[in-house]
């Protein structure tokens, strides 16, 4: 019942290795699908969205928060997908956008990567053109990675388990995914359900909020949702609106509370 | 017109300094005031002798003399035994209770501190609201703002007015007796509590009757509804409770379900009431919470606990007599405000419990330890009244408890109330100094044992006195520099000629709005060797224009930015947008009023 995250670079057998996983395990597999929901549900076109999960935030980010508010409405999108349990996910960013979650299973795969440029390369592009686009497109992650969350995504600290596909086989990381997915660390039991729900619960909240407040800090605990906020956000009636209507759609909301002129708690969302 | 000069411009510059930093906040009005007192010697505005000259002013003295002198009297419980005859004079109507109130707190805040009077009746309006049944929001705002109003009544009410004579000195001008104001303080008051009996119903929020049990100050009893529908209820947990779960704590219950465990049994079969939050919940105990009906219901399901019918094993130690829930207001200068509740420790040192925190509009349950605590915010606390009498005594907290625990001195009623009117003889009778009459007043309740010396330095709020003392210096200033006269004639040479009405009206107004901005005491500053200037210009009397900035700078209800509104808006549940429509009203009113009766007594 665990939750398994494979964070991959491009053309590193990831994604085999994901399929196979879910299918030795009877899992659900997530993707695509991840941005094509988030789409659906906050109306925003899925190729902007995956720019927001891809690119490196540009200089005027700072002041535009675009990235910060799709990227907001993906990780809703995604704790309410994974919330349940019994899944892989092997989009961009999950052992990231799950991090707050004990019994995620965080993989990396890699593989050497003169293997990847043979694997580019057979779909027609030339060796320079195939080492060029790999190169860039690991440089976006790491900046990706960097300016959101300020970490390097080869930091294997990131991860439960980092696989080299080279020696060792699809067949063999599958093996050893499923064997680690079962242990009692990734079981999904009834508090962890809750913790991943009252995540879902945070994020949600967060996405509805951050376009108009993107400085709010939200936690969610066995339901009781805490709102840090400014005390001039608090007294604002758009706040207090997004709030109410908020509240009225999600009935798991046992509490509601806006705390004030108080410093964002680490786990906040 | 005189050439603007470089010492004029240099106090202009420090004046929107103050200005600025009054309105921003980013250090304390009384730092402000201490930031002049220094800079204004060291840039050769004043000599070091009037730079410091403010700590031995008159008013400095006569407003550390009032407040020694209040906190005398609030020791012998006088203020407080004042409740019973007044009630019975007002009888059971509303309209009555509010007029019988309203002005029995104005009289007294025209011999003490507006909020030294406000918040010694809180505890008291809280009981008659009970009582009486009125909606406590019904009651607050005209005995907040009679509060204010009452400090206009005599020359001691309020600390712009004790400053007012020593802003008159540099101009030669006659001080001010005692009584010059009570016709118009008297006017604003009886004006105020009339607009709130016949316009209340429109100005004031109405509340309802559950709103009377908002205030469970004496006691919730075991099952009857509290502030926001909490009720108390026992559970037992299972006996196999900890053989399948982590260990679960009193402070993880309220984490999760937003439950208050006021009582559990620890092995072998000790009671514990107000358990700390690190207690262990164990097999096969009773505990007693106090929360939601509903949340309480889902904690019985979720930890597979009992509800039982009754508070059972419990009931002698949730007897009435025993314990109760009380809501305690943050008082002005609370050793509790900035430290959050969790820092202020209340159930490691009083062994009582924390509850909820309303603050204005808002309910707090959740995460109550990381609340930083204000002025005017309402904690209810469960206890035995032993221990909440211990917390009462520890100070900064308003409430009033159902048995005479109180460390009144009554025996010394007599003393206190004698040295009042010695006071005032040697002012009416003698034409006695203000300062030198009160200080006796004020040194007689020590030598009487009223209160002890200790208690009288404790008593006395160095902010304001630091608040007023550095402010004089740049008063000073404005007008040894001539400043004042310059500001004054310009103003003067943009309007043109004005009559003194109109010029007296225009000078409350400004004042008023400078009131909203900046504190009292530095508007007056401010405002009054201006307006002296302006009116000697303008050949009006200089003393009403004087005067008119002492009394329009206690117009200050629009916001709840003065103490006394912070301070109930709390209890009251009062939104700002209560205080815009009552406050506004009665800021007018105030201006037609002051601006009447100066026109009918005084003749301008």
């Amino acid at each position: 019942m665990a939750i398994i995250t494979i964070s991959r670079g491009s053309y590193s057998m990831g994604k085999a290795v994901a399929e196979k996983v879910a299918e030795k395990l009877e899992y659900c597999i997530l993707s695509r699908d991840l941005l094509i929901n988030a789409s659906a549900s906050f109306h925003i076109p899925q190729k902007k969205l995956e720019k927001a999960i891809h690119d490196a935030p540009g200089v005027f980010e700072q002041y535009s928060h675009t990235k910060e508010v799709y990227l907001a409405y993906i990780r809703s999108t995604l704790t309410e997908m994974v919330a349940g349990g019994n899944i892989v996910y092997h989009g961009l960013a999950g052992h990231l956008l799950l991090n707050r979650l004990p019994h995620v299973l965080k993989v990396r795969i890699t593989a050497n990567l003169e293997s990847r440029i043979a694997r580019k390369m057979k779909e027609g592009f030339s060796e320079h053109k195939a080492r060029t686009m790999i190169i860039e497109d690991d440089g976006q992650r790491t900046k990706w990675t960097q300016k959101i969350y300020h970490a390097d995504p080869n930091d294997s600290s990131l991860y439960d388990m980092v696989i080299c596909i080279d020696k060792l086989s699809i067949e063999d990381a599958v093996s050893f995914i499923c064997q680690s997915a079962s242990k009692k660390t990734f079981e999904s039991t009834s508090d962890r359900i809750r913790q991943a729900k009252d995540l879902s619960l945070a994020c949600k909240a967060k996405a509805s909020m951050i376009e108009s407040f993107p400085e709010v800090g939200i936690t969610c605990e066995y339901g009781n949702l805490l709102v840090y906020a400014s005390e001039k956000e608090a007294h604002m009636a758009k706040f207090k609106k997004i709030l109410d209507a908020f509240q009225k759609e999600n009935v798991g909301i046992h509490n509601l509370e806006v705390h004030t002129g108080l410093p964002v708690p680490a786990n906040a969302v | 017109m005189e050439q603007l000069t470089p010492d004029m411009i240099l106090v202009m510059v420090m004046i929107g300094i103050a200005i600025f930093l009054f309105i921003v906040e980013w250090v304390r009005v009384d730092v402000v005031a201490i930031l002049m007192m220094v800079c204004l010697p060291l840039l050769h505005l004043v000599t070091p002798k009037e730079a410091f000259v403010g700590l031995s002013s008159n008013a400095v003295v006569s407003i550390i003399a009032v407040i020694i002198i209040g906190a005398g009297l609030d020791k012998t419980g006088m203020i407080n035994k004042l409740v019973k005859p007044v009630l019975a004079v007002a009888g059971t109507s509303t309209s009555r209770i509010i007029v019988a109130i309203s002005f029995t707190v104005a009289i007294i805040s025209s011999f003490m501190q507006n909020i030294g009077a406000a918040a010694l009746f809180l505890p008291a309006i809280q009981r008659i609201s009970k009582v009486q049944k009125i909606p406590l929001s019904r009651l607050l705002m005209p005995v907040g703002f009679s509060a204010i109003l009452g400090g206009t009544i005599t020359l001691v009410g309020c600390s712009p007015l004790i400053l007012l004579n020593d802003l008159l000195l540099p101009f030669h001008l006659e001080p001010f007796g005692l009584f010059d104001v009570t016709p118009i303080g008297l006017a604003l008051v009886a004006s105020g509590i009339l607009c709130f009996i016949f316009l209340g119903k429109f100005i004031l929020p109405q509340g309802n009757t559950s709103e009377n049990q908002d205030n469970p100050q004496t006691c919730v009893s075991p099952y009857e509804q509290g502030a926001e529908g909490q009720c108390t209820y026992e559970l037992s947990t299972a006996d196999d409770f900890m053989d399948y779960r982590d260990i679960v704590r009193v402070g993880d219950l309220h984490r999760r379900y937003l439950v208050n465990i006021l009582a559990l049994t620890e092995p072998p079969d000790v009671k514990t009431l107000s358990p700390s939050p690190d207690t262990e919940i164990r097999s096969g105990v009773d505990l007693v919470v106090w929360g939601d009906k509903k949340n309480v219901e889902r904690m019985a399901a979720e930890e597979e606990m009992q509800v039982k019918a009754a508070i059972e094993c419990y009931d002698k130690e949730f007897d009435t007599a025993h314990s109760g829930i009380v809501e305690a207001v943050i008082s002005p200068r609370s050793p509790f405000t900035g430290r959050s509740l969790g820092k202020n420790n209340f159930n490691d040192r009083f062994r009582v419990t924390p509850l909820s925190v309303h603050r204005q509009e808002d309910v707090f349950l959740a995460r109550l330890d990381d609340i930083i605590l204000q002025t005017g915010d309402v904690i209810s606390f469960y206890g035995t009244w032993k221990r909440l009498e211990a917390l009462h005594q520890e100070g900064g907290l308003l409430f009033s408890l159902p048995s005479d625990l109180e460390d009144m001195r009554p025996e010394k009623a007599l003393w206190a109330g004698g040295w009042l009117a010695l006071s005032l003889l040697m002012i009416m009778g003698f034409d006695i100094q203000l300062s030198v009459a009160l200080m006796t007043g004020a040194l007689g309740m020590v030598l009487t044992k009223v209160l002890s010396i200790d208690e009288a330095y404790q008593s006395v709020d160095w902010r304001t006195i630091f608040l007023l003392a550095g402010l004089i210096p740049l008063g000073i200033a404005t007008q040894k520099t001539g400043t004042a006269a310059w500001i004054a004639n310009s103003i003067l040479h943009i309007i043109g000629n004005v009559q003194p009405i109109v010029l007296l009206t225009v000078i409350g107004i400004l004042s008023t709005l400078f009131t909203l901005v900046i504190s009292n005491v530095g508007a007056t500053v401010l405002l009054v060797p201006l307006v002296v200037n302006m009116a000697l210009a303008a050949h009006t009397d200089p003393r009403m224009a004087a005067l008119v900035v002492g009394l329009a700078t206690s117009n200050s209800f629009v916001l709840p930015t003065h103490q006394v509104n912070a301070l109930y808006m709390g209890p009251g549940r009062y939104r700002t947008i209560d205080f815009l429509r009552a406050g506004s009203l009665v800021s007018i009113l105030f201006l037609v009023v002051m601006i009447t009766m100066i026109y009918l007594f005084y003749g301008v």
